[in-house]
């Protein structure tokens, strides 16, 4: 279990760089990174040399969010102004605009199998479900409001259900989402059904991520600077993991389910061997924020992503 | 720590053996001095009355004579004297008879005779017996030497010295050439102390004879007294040489002299003769078992405690012997003898050195009992029969141990002080003087003290250790060293390092940042245990690490940092988890280090099992509240603290924290009535409780929205006056001087604010334990109070960085609000972006970027000259600006919000109008644009007119210019097309939104914008006052509502001058030049703000890791006890 750097670059963007998805490889095109920034722009990039793809303009108010529909075909992009841009990977053509007012958009990802696309919606206290052959919108997942803050309606208890992050797990059956009271909603996705929250974290939870080889486990990651791990069906925290010295951003796990990487405020890229409960390596290249980390499941052995405020993307190889 | 001292005594027994030894070497010398002159009587007589034990009185004037049974004396010397005057007996009967009284120790009847045997009469009848006169004069004159010497009260003794003189100076009348009358004064003078005469009264018989043994006798002890033993050593020889018989004594004074030759083998071999002579010779018994001692060997020791008994036995009032067995009885530890004998002793020996080691050996043994008032006085004693501390230190040192011990420093410096001039170099006294020195609060001297010692013996571990403790709080490099000098001594010789030791050194490395050596040193300090596997996970068996790491069901898994369940499981499954005692300061130590480390999972199991086994260690609670609160969840922190207050319901720390946490809570007054219960608890002495206090003031006068100026004057005086108070207590007090310059900027006092804050950030930038953000923030604010807005800047950009992470939305805030300032619209709104990612729940960064955007576009269109992209890029911001206020106005339907949604369709309103008049001035813009080109292409079609009515040669020419034209005209066709295309976006994204364009011309537009100007003119004219503050509500509501999330809905209440308001506050920047004073009020608003969320973060932690180093102090305290 070992991360090995291979590339950065240093300017990737002109600003700080917010998000990042691997989209998978097409006939046509091998995998490609795609990655949002706060100067508005979505870029597209080769990894074998972070060579540029292409650079795709039209969001206002900085890139908070992207994802890579399962075909890699098609990808989406939103920003703060809360639109949601639906395109054509190959020809940038732009496939749809969603909005759903006055929910804000966060954190996507479409379903494994790619009908659905998944939003968390901010202060709305729920998850936004596309559609993704009409691009209608199928379901609101709303969290419930605490028992008992329904008697003051006027109390701001929904604000603290603001969600940030919304993970699938791999079968597709169950839908999690993050909020920023520290709260994760489990919801059963066919019958639209709050399930129940996994408590422990007390802050933000900004990322949060299936096990590929589990859908029981599930991982989070919250300003609270612990990862948890959580048996998302039987309620219970497997264990909190300590190391990071500020936020954690983002966390993805392995393909081989063995491994857990994190980005975190505190600028560093950090491995976590989920059986021994710690930290196995710490990558200290960026130089500051690390808003996103994902790994590569393709074909192409195991790439690791990671970009940050400091306007660089980096590339590792996970073996 | 003072555990140290009561070892002294063992420790130190090898230099008592010495030093007594010496001494009594020289009292064994001086009472032999005394002893050849009575024996010198004795020579005389001795041939004639060796065997008899009678004398014969001749009867006058007949042939019989009087037998006087030696043994049988009368007890009346009086019966005795009447026969010698009857009888007229010759004078050496009187002698031989006083002499006999003397043997027996009846002195009185001894001088009596000799008196009367010196009396006028008997000169007048005797007067021709010249000899035996002037003998018994001498032998007066011996004995008020001997009176003289043995004598201890000054009066006396002088007095008994002019009688000896008396007699020796008629001895002297009787005849001036008798030597043994010199060799009387020269004892006399001896006795005196005189030595350098004595010589001269020895010289006179020695240049008349110089085989005159009693002078030799004399000369050698004066030789002796001068320290010249050699020298002496030839007399004895000489004595014994002339005088081949003379009594044992003498090869005493060989075998002193040899002893203090240090030919101790030879030595020995004389008081062995002495004894062989002599069988009961105490002096030489005790001389031998001096020299057996000496030997320093366990059989040597024992003989010489044979010896000492066999001269006790013999004599048992030879207080030397007396002394030396005291000695070893005390070192085996039977107190009740060394008690016994050293009572004897003092009432046997009225000699001052002998008394004073009685003295000692009492007072030792009560000091050994830790009966240190008996111990005191009896060490007192010793002292007093001290005249020199040179002759005999140790009661000195003594004393000055029990007086540190009962605390009367100044007295026992004093006694230490005296032990160092005798021996400047000893170790021992060098460290009770610096512990003395600490004691009484001078470090430096204490320094001084322990680094001599150090110096002097650098193989002390102990001296190092006690260094290092002295420097810990001034230089803690040089105490590390030390510390680990110490160590490296202690493992050296194999001795165990004790776990405070590594602690220390751990807790150095700690705060020095050296966190890897830290861990390892306290690891070190910690050995095996079950924190070991509670700490590594490699250590961990699998059976282990399932047992450890049981699922816990996630709706506990808050109240995480209050189980214990697991150590049970671990107990359940047949692992033991035990904890020492004495490992719980290194432990919770350790746990902190991981704390630092954020290894914050780690550092609470540790503090947990502290708790489990120990549940009155109350900083354990109190770090688990702490990860609780950094957490957030604050439930579970109350909780924490409730538990600490259980277990100590006074513990100024735990209140202090409490009422910090009810403040989170917004429970004001609660949190007012924990701090002040926190101050009486530690009865005002805890300056964090008064800082709390302050602090509360302050927040409590900046708070409400709507202010009431009395009582926001009231609560800064108070806090002013309380962290003023802080401050006179302790003037290093960060925090304080912090809260004062926060005080001080309040009311406008910039400058020396700002050198506060200066002087406080340069103090808290060094130890990793103090983290002052705030202190920057503050700085920053005054730097931006005063328009120093770069400075100001750098100054927040640095705080973040170095701080946070960059991820405290607030300070992004105030940067923002800086660059706002600063009129730099693109930094400003980039840094509310990156808030609002930082803090997506936070809409009033949203209504903030609005506001940000829409000053941009307005400022962009006031401008006279502009270019088509600034417009562009202005009508672009705008339909932000507009879709931003949009979604608030939307939201606030929701609550999600506290924003007043009438104020929101205001800006919304006056976007959109902005953003129609930006239409015009675009396609004014554009028109002008296209004018241009138009003019561009006529002068083009006009140059090729030209072009083409000259000459054809130059037709190349002109076709290389076309090409290049062309060129240019594709450019300007290509950003034609551009600009289509974000048209066209345009209108997808907001094509509802949008209005006829050129409705209104350009100047309607800026029309519109003076008119709102004079609106605004026209308020301030009407109340000046309430404009001011007016223009701070706009403010506050722009910046400030994120001081307190919970005031958002305060806000509700400034409702009514909004609408106007809104238009005052567009051109807000405007009215902030015109009303001087109202910015500055506002920056004091700001500065006050940001402390209140952030002053007591860092404060929790100065307390929280100080108390690391007091409790291993204490943990040493209890444990020298």
């Amino acid at each position: 279990m070992k991360l090995a750097w291979l590339r950065s670059l240093e300017t990737s963007h002109q600003d700080c760089v917010w998000a990042c998805t691997w989209v998978p490889a097409t006939d046509k095109s091998p995998g490609l990174l795609l990655t949002g920034s706060l100067d508005e722009t979505v870029k597209l990039w080769n990894p074998e040399d972070l060579s540029l793809v292409r650079t795709n303009t039209g969001h206002c108010l900085g890139v908070v969010s992207v994802a890579a529909h399962p075909s890699g075909k098609i990808a989406a992009s939103a920003s703060m102004d809360s639109f949601v841009r639906v395109f054509d990977v190959e020809s940038n053509n732009t496939i749809a605009t969603l909005e759903a007012p006055p929910s804000e958009v966060w954190q996507m990802q479409f379903d494994p199998r790619g009908t659905t696309l998944a939003v968390a919606g901010g202060s709305s206290a729920s998850v936004k479900l596309w559609d993704t052959a009409e691009w209608k919108l199928v379901a609101t997942l709303s969290i419930p409001r605490p028992e008992g803050s329904n008697s003051k309606p006027s109390d701001k208890g929904n604000n603290k259900k603001f969600v940030l992050s919304v993970a699938w797990s791999p079968n597709g059956r169950q839908l999690a989402c993050g909020s920023m009271d520290g709260s994760i909603s489990v919801f059963d996705v066919q019958r639209a059904k709050f399930l129940h929250h996994l408590d422990g974290h007390t802050m933000p939870v900004r990322s949060l991520a299936y096990s590929p080889l589990d859908p029981r486990v599930l991982v989070s990651g919250s300003d609270d600077e612990r990862i948890h791990m959580y048996d998302a069906e039987g309620k219970t925290l497997f264990s909190s993991m300590s190391g990071h010295s500020s936020w954690v951003l983002s966390v993805d796990v392995s393909p081989d389910g063995a491994a857990i990487a994190s980005g975190s405020s505190d600028r560093t890229v950090k491995l976590w061997d989920p059986k021994m409960r710690a930290a196995v390596q710490t990558m200290t290249n960026h130089t500051d924020q690390v808003w996103g980390v994902k790994f590569e499941g393709g074909v192409r052995g195991c790439l690791l992503a990671s970009v940050s405020d400091d306007k660089s993307i980096s590339l590792y190889n996970y073996s | 720590m003072e555990n140290i001292f009561d070892i002294v005594p063992s420790s130190n027994g090898k230099t008592k053996y010495l030093t007594t030894a010496d001494d009594d070497a020289g009292e064994g010398a001086r009472k032999n001095t005394l002893t050849p002159a009575l024996r010198d009587c004795r020579r005389e007589q001795k041939p004639n009355f060796e065997s008899m034990a009678c004398v014969y009185i001749p009867v006058q004037n007949s042939e019989e004579e009087v037998r006087v049974a030696l043994d049988q004396l009368p007890r009346d010397a009086t019966d005795i004297l009447d026969i010698l005057k009857a009888e007229q007996a010759p004078l050496d009967l009187w002698l031989i008879i006083a002499r006999e009284y003397f043997k027996q120790g009846k002195v009185e009847q001894f001088r009596q005779i000799l008196e009367e045997g010196s009396s006028p009469e008997i000169d007048e009848y005797y007067a021709d017996v010249r000899y035996e006169r002037i003998a018994i004069l001498n032998a007066l004159g011996a004995y008020f030497s001997y009176l003289g010497k043995i004598e201890t009260k000054q009066k006396e003794k002088e007095d008994h010295f002019i009688l000896a003189t008396k007699y020796y100076n008629k001895a002297s009348r009787i005849d001036m050439h008798e030597p043994s009358t010199w060799v009387g004064k020269g004892q006399l003078l001896l006795a005196k102390g005189d030595v350098d005469q004595a010589f001269s009264a020895f010289k006179i018989v020695l240049d008349g004879d110089r085989d005159n043994v009693p002078a030799l006798l004399g000369h050698a002890c004066v030789e002796f007294n001068r320290g010249k033993y050699s020298s002496s050593l030839e007399m004895y020889k000489r004595v014994l040489q002339i005088y081949p018989e003379c009594p044992a004594a003498v090869r005493l004074g060989i075998g002193l002299c040899r002893y203090k030759l240090g030919q101790f083998e030879r030595a020995k071999q004389a008081f062995e003769r002495v004894l062989q002579l002599d069988p009961e010779n105490v002096e030489a018994l005790v001389a031998l078992g001096i020299v057996d001692l000496q030997s320093n060997e366990a059989s040597g020791i024992r003989g010489a405690m044979e010896k000492m008994q066999r001269a006790f036995d013999v004599y048992p009032y030879c207080a030397t012997a007396l002394n030396y067995l005291a000695n070893h009885f005390f070192f085996t530890g039977q107190h009740f003898l060394v008690e016994q004998l050293t009572e004897t002793a003092l009432a046997a020996t009225t000699h001052g050195s002998t008394r004073a080691h009685s003295y000692y050996n009492l007072a030792r043994s009560y000091h050994s009992k830790g009966d240190y008032e008996k111990a005191g006085l009896y060490y007192m004693a010793s002292v007093k029969e001290v005249n020199k501390p040179q002759e005999f230190i140790l009661p000195f040192y003594g004393l000055g141990q029990v007086q540190l011990k009962l605390g009367d420093f100044k007295s026992s410096l004093s006694n230490f002080e005296k032990v160092l001039e005798v021996y400047p170099e000893n170790c021992e006294t060098l460290k009770a003087v610096a512990h003395i020195y600490l004691q009484l609060n001078q470090p430096t001297k204490a320094h001084e003290a322990l680094k001599k010692a150090v110096r002097i013996d650098p193989r002390d571990p102990e001296a190092f250790l006690d260094l290092g403790e002295l420097l810990i709080s001034t230089d803690s490099g040089a105490a590390l060293d030390a510390f680990k000098t110490a160590r490296n001594l202690l493992k050296k010789a194999n001795e165990e390092v004790s776990i405070e030791l590594l602690n220390n050194i751990g807790v150095i490395h700690f705060e020095r940042g050296e966190f890897e050596l830290a861990q390892q040193t306290f690891k070190e300090a910690l050995g095996d245990g079950i924190w070991v596997k509670l700490i590594d996970s490699e250590a961990q068996s699998d059976s282990f690490r399932k047992v450890l790491h049981q699922p816990m069901d996630a709706s506990l898994a808050a109240r995480m940092y209050k189980d214990m369940q697991l150590f049970h499981n671990l107990e359940k499954n047949g692992i033991s988890v035990e904890l020492p005692w004495d490992k719980i300061t290194t432990l919770s130590n350790l746990a902190r280090l991981f704390e630092q480390l954020h290894k914050t999972e780690t550092a609470s199991i540790l503090y947990r099992l502290i708790l489990f086994k120990f549940p009155e260690y109350v900083d354990a609670y109190l770090r688990l509240a702490a990860i609780a609160k950094a957490r957030n969840n604050v439930p579970l922190s109350i909780e924490l603290i409730r538990d600490a207050l259980e277990v100590d319901e006074k513990n100024p720390d735990a209140l202090c924290m409490l009422g910090d946490l009810e403040l989170k809570n917004d429970d004001w007054v609660k949190a007012k009535d924990t701090f002040r219960a926190a101050k009486d608890a530690s009865n005002g002495k805890d300056s964090y409780a008064t800082l709390c206090l302050g602090n509360w003031n302050y927040f409590a006068a900046v708070r409400s929205e709507k202010r009431a100026p009395k009582l926001e004057a009231t609560h800064l005086e108070k806090a002013k006056e309380l962290y003023t108070k802080v401050l006179v207590e302790r003037p290093a007090n960060m925090y304080a001087a912090n809260g004062a310059g926060v005080v001080l900027a309040e009311k406008g006092q910039f400058d020396i604010a700002k050198e506060l804050f200066t002087q406080v950030q340069e103090a808290a930038s060094g130890s990793v334990f103090v983290q002052m953000p705030d202190v920057w923030i503050n700085l920053a604010h005054v730097h931006f109070a005063q328009g120093n807005f770069p400075l100001a800047i750098k100054m927040y950009q640095n705080c973040l960085r170095k701080f946070y992470y960059n991820t405290d939305s607030q300070i992004l805030l105030y940067l923002a609000r800086t660059h706002y300032e600063a009129e730099q619209w693109q930094d400003c709104k980039k840094t509310l972006l990156k808030a609002i990612h930082l803090a997506p729940s936070n809409y009033t960064l949203r209504f903030d970027t609005g506001v940000t955007l829409q000053k941009f576009s307005a400022s962009t269109l006031q401008k006279t000259k502009r270019s088509v992209d600034e417009v562009r890029a202005t009508v672009a911001e705008l339909k932000n600006a507009v879709r931003l206020f949009s979604q608030l106005s939307a939201a606030s339907n929701l609550q999600i919000h506290g924003f007043d949604e009438k104020k929101i369709e205001t800006h919304v309103g006056y976007c959109k109008h902005l953003l129609e008049a930006a239409k015009v001035h675009c396609d004014a813009a554009e028109l002008e644009d296209q004018q241009n080109r138009h003019r561009l292409e006529l002068a083009r079609q006009a140059a090729i007119r030209e072009e083409e009515s000259r000459l054809a040669e130059e037709q190349k020419k002109v076709k290389l210019e076309k090409r290049k034209q062309e060129d240019e005209l594709k450019k300007v066709m290509q950003q034609e097309q551009h600009l289509e295309r974000i048209k066209e976006h345009w209108k997808s994204s907001s094509g509802s939104k949008r209005k006829d364009r050129g409705q209104e011309d350009e100047e309607g537009g800026q029309g519109g914008e003076r008119r709102r100007r004079k609106s605004s003119n026209k308020k301030r004219k009407r109340d000046k006052k309430t404009m001011d503050d007016d223009q701070q509500d706009y403010e506050e509501t722009n910046y400030y509502q994120t001081d307190n999330q919970t005031n958002d809905n305060d806000n509700d209440d400034n409702d009514n001058p909004q609408d106007l308001l809104a238009a005052a506050g567009l051109e807000d920047s405007d009215a902030d030049d015109d009303t001087g004073g109202a910015p500055s009020s506002n920056k004091g608003r700001r500065i006050q703000g940001w402390s209140e969320s952030e002053e007591d973060e860092p404060e929790k932690r100065q307390p929280s890791s100080s108390p690391v180093r007091v409790n291993s102090a204490e943990m040493q305290l209890s444990d020298g006890e």
